[in-house]
């Protein structure tokens, strides 16, 4: 077959109707002709009309020739069994419904899943050559990397051989005012490399100039495609104009493109001008982001950076002799182990809800196969062959499966709409959430995963059908060999979802254990808010601890306000790296989590003191400095330096500096031990905290807590017209209650755990429906049966436990395949479990205890169903 | 029907069609039926019908066109020519026949 009949063959499939109707026209024109010339050569119009059929030969044997030559045979067939399942599906709209609406779930929450698991895990980086892409540190041995001092970095910076491009990257806030209330935004301080680094270019103006990141240069500043859309309404005149960051004019440079850096938390870049006072090897708090040269390999990289270390080693300090420097791909810190495993769970989650969906679309089809047993019997006696029987049956399965796709397309496309608000902050501002090309071919790889788990089988049953035995038999005992079948599946469908239910009541009862650990605070009636008080107004320490004094005072006089405080950090959100102390005459010193509070904090969070005193009013600027220890501190010095009574004692610890004044060594007086709070997230162990007060260590980046005698969001207005007496122009920002505090520092195992616990919910719905549909039908074919045993003196009762017993045995052998897969299956959560074993039998009982219920439920309605069975209708009707 | 008549030969039936449109020109369906009865002179039993299924695959293949025309009794009829590449192929069937046809003679020879 040449290529242009091959092409007028496919086009022939399309143009049936019309073909076959010229063909129609054809024959009648040369009927006619022919009886004419009978005719003319006189015989009678009857006998004419024999004739001219008789040499025309058989017409509709012709026909079939025709289209066996015009066309694809088997195509044709396709197209057939197409329109033929198609119509079968409408016909039986309760089938086609649930079956349609299994795979749209099916399919849909796995296409969903896909695109996160595809933009998260499998993607490349959305920028060009995202390999050449490389986080550069600080290396202490046997720990996690480090940020790096300004002339360290500067020493990067001149290793042009490695690198292309090297950037700081430094987050930070500024008051944002462009009409209406000053609002604390986000943004990054970066070198003038950033965007070189990226290798992304500017959707209007243009991305930072070398020597912008020098002293002296003007200030400018680049937007987010989504920071210009909201702040300047897209303005395509934006580049003529300022933003003031903090009340400072900057000259607006250029708009990124919109993907991204809309992701990123940060809406503006300007360039970070190392002062020569900043210029040391002391504070490390530079993150470094770079690109290779192309060419350049990681190895090369790493082996050049170590003879830089090697070359530096009479600048750096002694302390650092060990540390190396580390250059590590970009994408690897990106996504988090947690997350992760997350997404992987939840992924495979999805993807047993798939099978069970599958599982249940098979049994479907093998029900409504079962009742065409006699269809496909007569089918095969008129001459079908076996394949084309499994061919039909395929192909309407295939009709399923492409409608389910489809509809699982859309719902996907729901999915990711509703979710993708609520799971974004837990993603890397890489991952764009789409339904991509990728995506779509997953989802057409589920559907045909589906047509091969669901169809094939059911398909080569239902064709497999003895005539004889298919023709005589009556519709009415259920077929044996099927029934097993299909009680098989339903089987592995309660196996599959009791693992799944088991993983979600592990992972409910560690959340529940994650929600009773005592945080040691007031978690009620607190709302807490930051604020950053901005270099220009605020550019020395006294200024700031004016402020501290100020606000408390004004919070305080609020109507609903109880206690208010100012602190650097919050409960539960870490003290970051923690910093070092050390005690006169030891000389191993160790780390604790230093927080800065001021003297109300203690009383407003409720946290009680143990011995000595907390920090007080007196306790201010140039007053002896003082240090309040928590429990774990004063119990770390008593168990390894031996002091018992911890309060009076004298300690040295490295406090943070006040804008340019670097950090330093003060020597404090331990004045008192509160009771733990905790610091940090509620699964990690308590860290040792010390508290030192904040008049005396100002810091710029603050937090406000107030304690309110009712509900506290009411008293936020108040809160604000307080804060904005004291500094009109200070946006406050994160308003959070420390409820909400305290959500938040869950949702690591919130997330999977809901995500999870939703699938294990669908699937034992799923498994429920399986179960029912299968009793439902037997009861169905077993009626006659009841009917009998009715008749015989058997009492509602007793034909209702039958049915349950029924159930029950399906049940319990699924529990038992299911539970003997969860203790297989438990050990992926281990670390996403707290305080509870993957084995936890109490978890376990319970879910094995749900899906019974479940179970029982599903089978009451037939059973109920099978009890009302009037023996005198049924003998009637079948007898 | 007399016994004598033969069924025509596997395969000759695309050469005979391609054979009639190239000596008479354009005609409809019936006509070409008619006039390979006639050429034969009774010799062929063809059933009248199997040369649609001829037309068409001749026609996809790119050899014969079609056009719309009306027949003797007024109906709208298709009526069929020879293209430039079914010249080119009738020349290279009738080539092929030759060549089967000597060789199938020269066999027959050798056996007499």
């Amino acid at each position: 077959m040449n290529l242009r009949s091959a092409v007028a063959r496919l086009l022939a499939l399309f143009r049936k109707g019309n073909l076959d109707r010229e063909l129609e026209d054809e024959v009648r024109a040369h009927l006619e002709l022919a009886e004419r010339d009978a005719i003319a050569r006189g015989l009678t119009p009857e006998e004419a009309r024999q004739a001219a059929r008789r040499s025309f030969g058989g017409i509709e044997q012709m026909k079939e020739d025709h289209r066996d030559h015009r066309s694809v045979r088997w195509m044709e067939n396709l197209l057939r069994d197409f329109r033929y399942g198609m119509a079968s599906l409408a016909r039986d709209p309760g089938f086609a419904t649930v079956t349609i609406g299994l795979l749209a779930l099916g399919i849909g929450a796995n296409t969903a899943m896909f695109s996160i698991v595809d933009a998260v895990l499998l993607k490349p980086l959305p920028f060009p050559e995202p390999e050449r892409m490389v986080r550069v540190w600080e290396a202490p041995p046997h720990s996690l990397p480090n940020n790096t001092t300004t002339l360290t970095f500067l020493d990067w910076k001149r290793q042009d051989t490695i690198f292309e491009a090297l950037s700081v990257e430094r987050p930070t806030r500024a008051a944002v005012g462009t009409g209406g209330d000053p609002e604390r935004l986000s943004g990054k301080l970066v070198s003038a490399d950033y965007f070189k680094v990226f290798g992304v270019k500017p959707r209007i103006g243009r991305t930072f100039a070398p020597g912008e990141d020098q002293p002296g240069a003007a200030p400018v500043v680049v937007l987010s495609y989504s920071f210009w859309q909201t702040r300047f309404g897209g303005d395509p005149d934006v580049l003529k104009r300022d933003l003031a960051l903090d009340g400072e004019p900057h000259r607006i440079i250029g708009v990124l493109p919109a993907g991204s850096f809309d992701r990123d938390e940060a809406g503006f870049w300007k360039p970070l001008i190392f002062t020569p006072d900043q210029l040391n090897r002391i504070q490390h708090v530079l993150a470094v982001v770079g690109r290779l040269r192309s060419g350049v390999s990681l190895e090369q990289a790493r082996a050049k950076m170590s003879m830089l270390r090697a070359s530096l080693a009479g600048v750096m300090p002694s302390w650092k002799k060990d540390w190396g420097f580390a250059v590590e791909p970009f994408a690897q810190r990106l996504v988090g182990d947690t997350l992760r495993r997350s997404i992987y769970l939840a992924f495979g989650a999805v993807l047993m809800v798939l099978l069970i969906a599958c599982a249940n679309v098979a049994n479907l089809v093998l029900a409504k196969g079962a009742t065409r047993r006699k269809e496909m019997a007569l089918r095969a006696a008129l001459g079908a062959s076996r394949g084309r029987l499994i061919g039909q049956l395929l192909t309407e399965s295939l009709v399923l499966c492409l409608l389910g796709g489809a509809a699982g397309v859309a719902v996907a496309y729901l999915l990711l709409h509703a979710a993708a608000p609520l799971v974004a902050a837990s993603l890397p501002f890489t991952a764009d959430l789409s339904l991509d090309l990728r995506v779509l071919g997953f989802a057409a790889a589920a559907a045909m995963a589906v047509l091969i788990l669901a169809g094939l089988f059911p398909s080569w049953r239902t064709s497999f059908s003895k005539l004889s035995s298919s023709l005589n038999q009556a519709a009415r005992g259920s077929s044996g060999s099927s029934a097993a079948v299909r009680r098989t599946i339903v089987i592995g469908e309660v196996a599959a979802s009791v693992v799944l239910i088991c993983g979600a009541a592990l992972l409910f009862k560690s959340l529940a254990k994650l929600q009773q650990v005592d945080a040691g605070v007031r978690i009620d009636h607190v709302i807490t808010m930051s604020a950053d008080l901005p270099s220009t107004a605020y550019p020395a320490p006294e200024s700031a601890a004016r402020f501290y004094e100020a606000v408390v005072q004004r919070l305080r006089a609020v109507p609903g306000v109880e206690q208010a405080s100012v602190s650097q950090t919050l409960p539960l959100q870490g003290v970051g790296w923690g910093e070092g102390m050390s005690l006169p005459g030891v000389t191993k010193g160790f780390n604790v989590g230093l927080k800065l509070v001021d003297p109300w904090y203690f009383g407003t969070l409720q946290i009680p003191l143990e011995s000595g005193r907390g920090i007080e009013d007196r306790d201010r600027a140039g007053a002896p400095p003082v240090v309040v220890i928590n429990q774990e501190l004063a119990r770390h010095l008593s168990s390894t330096l031996g002091i018992a009574n911890p309060v009076g004692r004298t300690v040295g610890i490295d406090v943070p500096g006040y804008g340019p004044i670097p950090e330093s060594v003060v020597n404090v007086q331990i004045v008192g031990v509160i009771r733990s709070e905790r610091t940090g997230a509620l699964h990690a162990p308590q860290g040792r905290a010390a508290y030192m007060p904040l008049t005396q260590v100002p810091q710029q980046d603050i937090k406000l807590v107030v304690r309110t005698e009712s509900e506290p969001l009411a008293v936020m207005s108040g809160i604000r017209e307080a804060v904005r007496q004291v500094d009109p122009h200070l946006p406050l920002g994160d308003v959070r209650t420390m409820e909400q505090v305290k959500e938040r520092s869950m949702l690591w195992a919130k997330q999977p755990t809901w995500v999870v616990g939703a699938f294990a919910g669908v699937a034992a719905l799923l498994a429920a429906l399986g179960l029912y549909g299968v009793l439902a039908h037997a009861v169905t074919q077993q009626r006659r049966e009841i009917g009998i045993r009715m008749a015989l003196g058997a009492r509602p009762g007793d034909v209702l436990s039958y049915v349950l017993r029924s159930a029950f045995s399906m049940l319990i052998v699924g529990l038992a395949v299911g539970l003997a897969g969860a203790f297989a299956l438990t050990r992926v959560l281990k670390s996403l479990l707290f305080k509870v074993s993957a084995l936890d039998p109490v978890a376990l009982s319970v879910a094995c205890g749900l899906m019974t219920l479940v179970g029982i439920l599903a089978a009451w309605v037939p059973a109920s169903r099978a009890a009302r069975v009037d023996p005198m209708t049924v003998l009637r009707d079948e007898g | 029907m007399s016994e004598n008549k033969t069924e025509v030969p596997y395969g000759t039936l695309d050469l005979l069609i391609l054979k009639t449109l190239e000596t008479i020109g354009p005609m409809h369906g019936y006509r070409i039926a008619r006039r390979i009865e006639q050429v034969a002179e009774n010799l062929l039993r063809l059933n009248q019908g199997s040369i649609y299924p001829a037309l068409i695959r001749l026609e996809q293949q790119g050899w014969i066109r079609t056009q719309w025309g009306i027949s003797e009794t007024k109906r709208k009829v298709k009526f069929y020519s020879l293209t430039k590449a079914g010249s080119k192929q009738l020349s290279v069937e009738v080539a092929n026949w030759e060549r089967a046809t000597a060789l199938v003679a020269r066999f027959l020879e050798a056996e007499s």
